[in-house]
């Protein structure tokens, strides 16, 4: 005994039981739950990356939307701009045409006045020349004109023609 | 200088390595200790240090696995493999760990166990400097091997043993018994050797143990080394074995 290190006895046996216990209880307590746990953790992260996957396309998607949308929205607003753009021009065309409608009638209204308060003008000397025509007549028989007095008095009557002019 | 006794247990007229039966049980105990540790909050989110400690030890033997073969077939086998190479490395170790006990067990002997003799000496000792504990797993190795080979393959197995001629079946027998053979010798001389070198360098003379420090330093690291290594190269060539057993390419 102790001299020869390899002795092989009953050892074997127990050993054998004593690891295939050891083999069933890690493998029931330890690597099973264990390897079951890596697994699901796997699982997890294999579904999260597709829900991330998924989400990000989504979220791909609603950008798209937006910008379509705000496209669309800037195109309305610049058509909007431009009807309105079109619309006023004309309106101003219109005012434009109407002021110059209406400056022509004032202008051909005031003219016919004019023409009117000339008329009346011309008429009313008329008038006032036939009344002077009789004041002058009326004088010439009260006064007895002499000669002198008579180129004094035609003197006279030029003037307040002239005068009336 | 003291002579190494083998202590013995007798159980009728069966005897038992009572230090290496202690020292596997230490060593059994050391494991459940550490999965325990591991799986105690065990969960599928976050997991904590010790679970991340086993998730490592689980990803490196599966891919260990799953380089050799057929995942589908190793499945089975990760239990046993992870458990071998826990149990060889904390067997490893456990020969490397001084006595921590300081002769407490001559106050509390039992007779039969003769637990005052095992726990003697500056450091305690590795199952797997005993070749009864080799020779069990390699035992263990290659029983899984025809087994699963017959399990994979039926009775078509035992036909490689006559390829390419019924003359190699005499070949095959040899390298079917050098396989649990070599793996048992090699575990066994590395570390039976390792501690071996260990009590030599702390019988070096001097005041008592003080002129070792340095070299028993090193050897100890040295050491740590080649029990992760031996129980790698157990676990490799064990996975190996069944994997030529089980793949169907010849």
């Amino acid at each position: 005994m102790g001299g020869n290190p390899i002795q092989f006895d009953y050892t074997v046996v127990a050993t054998v039981l004593s690891f295939l216990l050891l083999v069933w209880l890690l493998s029931k307590k330890a690597w099973g739950p264990l390897m079951k746990m890596m697994d699901e953790r796997r699982d997890n992260i294999e579904s999260m990356l597709t829900k991330a996957e998924n989400e990000r396309q989504q979220a791909e998607q609603i950008k798209r939307e937006y910008q379509e949308e705000m496209r669309k929205a800037r195109q309305e607003a610049q058509e909007v701009i431009a009807k309105a753009t079109k619309v006023s021009e004309e309106r101003a065309a219109e005012i434009l045409a109407e002021s110059h409608e209406e400056a022509e009638k004032i202008k051909k209204s005031a003219l016919v006045d004019i023409e009117r308060e000339r008329d009346r003008a011309i008429s009313e000397v008329k008038a006032q020349v036939a009344d002077l025509s009789v004041l002058v007549a009326e004088k010439i028989i009260r006064q007895k004109l002499d000669m002198k007095g008579q180129g004094k008095l035609i003197e006279q009557f030029i003037q307040e023609v002239g005068d009336m002019q | 200088m003291e002579k190494e006794e083998l202590v013995l247990w007798h159980l009728g007229n069966m005897t038992f390595h009572a230090k290496t039966l202690i020292m596997t049980w230490t060593a059994m105990a050391a494991i459940l200790l550490f999965c325990y540790l591991g799986v105690r909050h065990l969960t599928s989110g976050k997991p904590g240090k010790m679970q991340n400690v086993l998730e490592w030890i689980v990803d490196f033997v599966r891919s260990l696995v799953s380089d050799n073969m057929d995942s589908e077939k190793g499945r089975p086998l990760l239990g046993y493999l992870l458990t071998l190479i826990m149990f060889v490395f904390f067997s490893n170790m456990i020969g490397l760990i001084p006595n921590f006990t300081f002769n407490l067990f001559e106050h509390f002997d039992i007779e039969f166990a003769h637990l005052n003799k095992i726990f003697e000496g500056p450091s305690l000792q590795s199952p797997t400097a005993d070749i009864n504990t080799t020779a069990s797993l390699a035992l263990l190795t290659i029983i899984l091997v025809v087994s699963l080979g017959i399990k994979h393959k039926g009775l078509h197995y035992f036909h490689h043993f006559v390829e390419p001629s019924p003359v190699f079946v005499l070949i095959h027998a040899i390298d079917m018994i050098s396989k649990p053979m070599t793996l048992a010798f090699r575990l066994f001389g590395n570390i039976f050797a390792g501690e071996i070198l260990l009590k030599v360098i702390m019988m070096l003379p001097g005041i008592w143990v003080l002129p070792g420090v340095l070299p028993a330093t090193i050897w100890l690291a040295f050491s740590i080394f080649i029990g992760a290594i031996q129980s790698y190269v157990f676990t490799v060539l064990t996975t190996a074995y069944i994997s030529q057993a089980v793949s169907s390419d010849h």
